[in-house]
C-alpha cells in the first residue's frame, strides 16, 4: 500500500482530512478579514473555478464571528477526492471512477462504538438557551437565498415505525434553513428516505427525532449523498468504501452519530407544521421557489472544542456539490446496470447530479443501447434525475467530452433520438414542465451494427386460389360431419 | 413591536435573532421576518437587502401566503 493510501485509511474526522489536504497543498487558511456576505461566497466561487485542483478553504477571520471558523470546498475538487481515496493528485476522473467501482460492495463494514463520555463530539454540550448563531458562523450562500442555510449537514434519523433497525436509520444531506435561534426547516421530497420518514411520522403521530451532523468524516459526507437502498446503512457503506473503521456514538436523543464530528444539532420535528422555506440556489444553477416545509425544534447541541463549521458553496456549476457527489452518483448506476447488462463499460453521471449522463456500452445488437438507456431511467437514481442520456460505444470514454462530442458528431442519426414526454422529474429542475414532471431525452450516439436490417425482410407468400378455397370448404364439411 | 421592515415582503415587525459583537463593538445584526421567514444580516450589500434595489423577482407576497405550496402533503 502506498503511503498516501495508508494515510487515507487513517482519516477519522474532518480535522484529519484537512491536515492531509494541507500537506498536499489542497487546503488553505484564509486569514484575511472577510465579511460573511459577500466575501465568503466570492472566495468559494473563485476557488471552484478549478474543478480539478481547488483547495479546501478554512476562514478564521470573519467579521462579527471572533474565534469562529468555517470550511468550504473540502470535497471541492477531483484532487481532493483523489486524496480521500488514497490516490495521488492528478489521478484522472476515469481512474477515480474505477477506484470507487472496485470498492463498491466489496469490503466488510467495521463499525465501532465509543462511549458518549469519551466521544470528541460531546466535548461541549448546550441544552438550554440554545442559539445556533452562537455556534455557527453562517453566511448567505447565494444572494437571494431565503435565509442562512446549512448546506452540507448529514442528517441522521431513525425510522419512526421501526426505531431499533440500524439499517433503516437514514443519513442524508438535506438543505436546512435556519428559522430563528433554535429552529430550522428541512427540505426533502417523498422519494427521499427522509421524506418517507417525515410522512410516516405525520401519518402515525410518532415523534421524529434527528441528529444533524456538521463537519464530518469526509467519507460519510459522500455516502450521505449517495442513492443507496432504504434499508442499507450509510455508515456501513462509508466504512466499507474507506476500508477503515467508522467510530459511532449516541446523540443525546438516541441516534447513532459519528463520534468525531465537529457539531451535532439534536432536534425534533413539529408534526404537521409548515413554514415558508426558500428560495435556495440549487444544484441545477437556479433558485428553487418558496414552499412550506417541515420545521424542527432544536433540543440540544454538542460540539468539539473550537469547532469548524463546514458548509458548501452550491449554485450555478461547477461547484463543490458536483465533485462531492459526482462519482458516487455514477458508481451505483453502473453497478445496477451491470447486473442486467454486462456490456456497460462506464457511467458518467457527473453533471448536476446526473441531469445529464453519458453511458458507454458494447452494442449486443442493433438498437441495444436504447434498451440500456431505458433500464438506466428505471434505476433508483434514474427515476428522478437522469434527464438527458447520451449513449456511446465502448470505444468512447464517457469521461472524455472530446470523445463524446466526436461520437455525437459521427454516430448520431436524428431518428435515434428519443423523447419520453411527461416523466417524473426532480422538482427543482428548472426545465420541468411543472415541478416534478418533465421530458426525458435519449441520444443514441452508438454506431449501428451491420447489417442494419431495415428493408431486408421478404414477405412469405402462402398458397391461395380456387384449390385452397375448395380444401377449406372440405375441411368445414368434415368438421360438421364429425359433430353431427 | 419592532420597526424593522422586511426587505423581501415589506412587513414590519422583524425580530433580531443575533448580534455579531467584537470587543464590545456591534458589527452587525441578524434579523428575521416573522411573516415570510426571510432572514438577513444588516451588513449585507444593498443588492440583497436594499428596499427598491433588491430584485423584485424574489419578493414574497405577504398578503397571499396561501399560494406557496406545502411539501410532503399526505
Ligand atoms: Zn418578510
Amino acid at each position: 500500500m502506498t503511503d498516501i493510501a495508508k494515510r487515507a485509511r487513517e482519516i477519522t474526522s474532518l480535522r484529519d482530512f484537512l491536515a492531509l489536504l494541507e500537506e498536499a497543498g489542497q487546503a488553505i487558511t484564509w486569514s484575511e478579514r472577510v465579511m460573511p456576505e459577500p466575501d465568503v461566497r466570492n472566495v468559494a466561487v473563485a476557488a471552484s473555478r478549478d474543478a480539478n485542483g481547488a483547495p479546501a478553504i478554512v476562514f478564521d477571520n470573519i467579521a462579527g464571528y471572533p474565534g469562529k471558523r468555517t470550511a468550504v470546498g473540502v470535497h471541492g475538487s477531483w484532487d481532493n477526492i483523489a486524496l480521500l481515496l488514497g490516490r495521488p493528485k492528478g489521478t484522472s476522473i476515469r481512474e477515480l471512477f474505477f477506484e470507487i467501482v472496485g470498492r463498491w460492495g466489496d469490503a466488510e463494514a467495521q463499525i465501532s462504538y465509543v462511549p458518549e463520555a469519551q466521544a470528541p463530539i460531546h466535548e461541549c454540550r448546550v441544552e438550554s438557551g440554545i442559539n445556533l448563531y452562537d455556534i455557527l458562523p453562517v453566511y448567505r450562500i447565494n444572494e437571494y437565498d431565503g435565509g442562512f442555510y446549512l448546506g452540507k449537514a448529514s442528517v441522521a434519523s431513525r425510522d419512526p415505525e421501526d426505531p431499533a433497525d440500524f439499517g433503516k436509520q437514514n443519513v442524508g444531506i438535506y438543505r436546512l434553513q435556519l428559522q430563528g435561534p433554535d429552529s430550522f426547516t428541512l427540505m426533502t421530497i417523498p422519494s427521499h428516505d427522509m421524506g418517507r420518514q417525515i410522512m410516516a411520522a405525520e401519518r402515525t403521530g410518532l415523534p421524529l427525532k434527528i441528529a444533524v451532523m456538521l463537519g464530518n468524516h469526509p467519507g460519510l459526507a459522500v455516502f450521505a449523498a449517495t442513492p443507496i437502498g432504504y434499508e442499507e446503512s450509510e455508515y456501513s457503506y462509508a466504512s466499507a468504501m474507506m476500508g477503515a473503521p467508522i467510530r459511532l456514538t449516541k446523540s443525546g436523543n438516541g441516534i447513532d452519530i459519528l463520534a468525531d464530528s465537529e457539531i451535532v444539532i439534536e432536534a425534533e420535528m413539529q408534526l404537521g407544521e409548515r413554514v415558508l422555506e426558500g428560495p435556495f440556489g440549487e444544484f441545477p444553477g437556479s433558485y428553487s421557489g418558496v414552499r412550506k416545509a417541515p420545521i424542527f425544534k432544536v433540543t440540544a447541541v454538542s460540539h468539539r472544542r473550537d469547532p469548524i463549521f463546514e458548509n458548501i458553496y452550491i449554485g450555478r456549476g461547477w461547484t463543490e456539490h458536483d465533485t462531492l457527489i459526482g462519482l458516487h452518483t455514477s458508481a451505483p448506476i453502473y453497478a445496477q446496470l451491470r447486473q442486467n447488462f454486462p456490456e456497460v463499460t462506464a457511467v458518467n453521471a457527473l453533471y448536476q447530479h446526473g441531469l445529464t449522463g453519458i453511458i458507454s456500452v458494447k452494442n449486443r445488437m442493433a438498437g441495444f443501447a436504447k434498451t440500456v438507456a431505458l433500464r438506466a431511467l428505471s434505476t433508483p437514481h434514474g427515476i428522478m434525475y437522469l434527464k438527458n442520456l447520451i449513449m456511446v460505444d465502448a470505444d468512447v470514454d464517457p469521461f472524455d467530452l472530446n470523445q463524446v462530442m466526436w461520437a455525437l458528431s459521427t454516430r448520431t442519426r436524428a431518428d435515434d433520438i428519443i423523447v419520453l414526454p411527461n416523466m417524473p422529474a426532480v422538482p427543482i429542475d428548472p426545465s420541468a414542465v411543472v415541478p416534478g414532471k418533465g421530458h426525458r431525452l435519449i441520444i443514441d450516439a452508438t454506431s449501428y451494427l451491420r447489417p442494419d436490417p431495415i428493408g431486408e425482410a421478404h414477405l412469405v407468400n402462402p398458397p391461395t386460389g380456387p384449390d385452397i378455397d375448395a380444401l377449406s370448404k372440405k375441411i368445414r364439411v368434415m368438421q360438421g360431419g364429425a359433430s353431427a | 413591536m419592532s420597526e424593522t421592515t422586511c426587505p423581501r415582503c415589506s412587513s414590519a415587525g422583524a425580530v433580531a435573532d443575533y448580534r455579531g459583537v467584537e470587543a464590545g463593538a456591534l458589527i452587525w445584526t441578524i434579523h428575521r421576518c416573522v411573516v415570510c421567514c426571510f432572514s438577513w444580516r444588516d451588513s449585507e450589500p444593498p443588492s440583497a437587502i436594499g428596499a427598491g434595489v433588491r430584485s423584485g423577482d424574489f419578493a414574497v407576497d405577504a398578503a397571499n401566503l396561501d399560494r406557496y405550496p406545502k411539501i410532503l402533503q399526505q
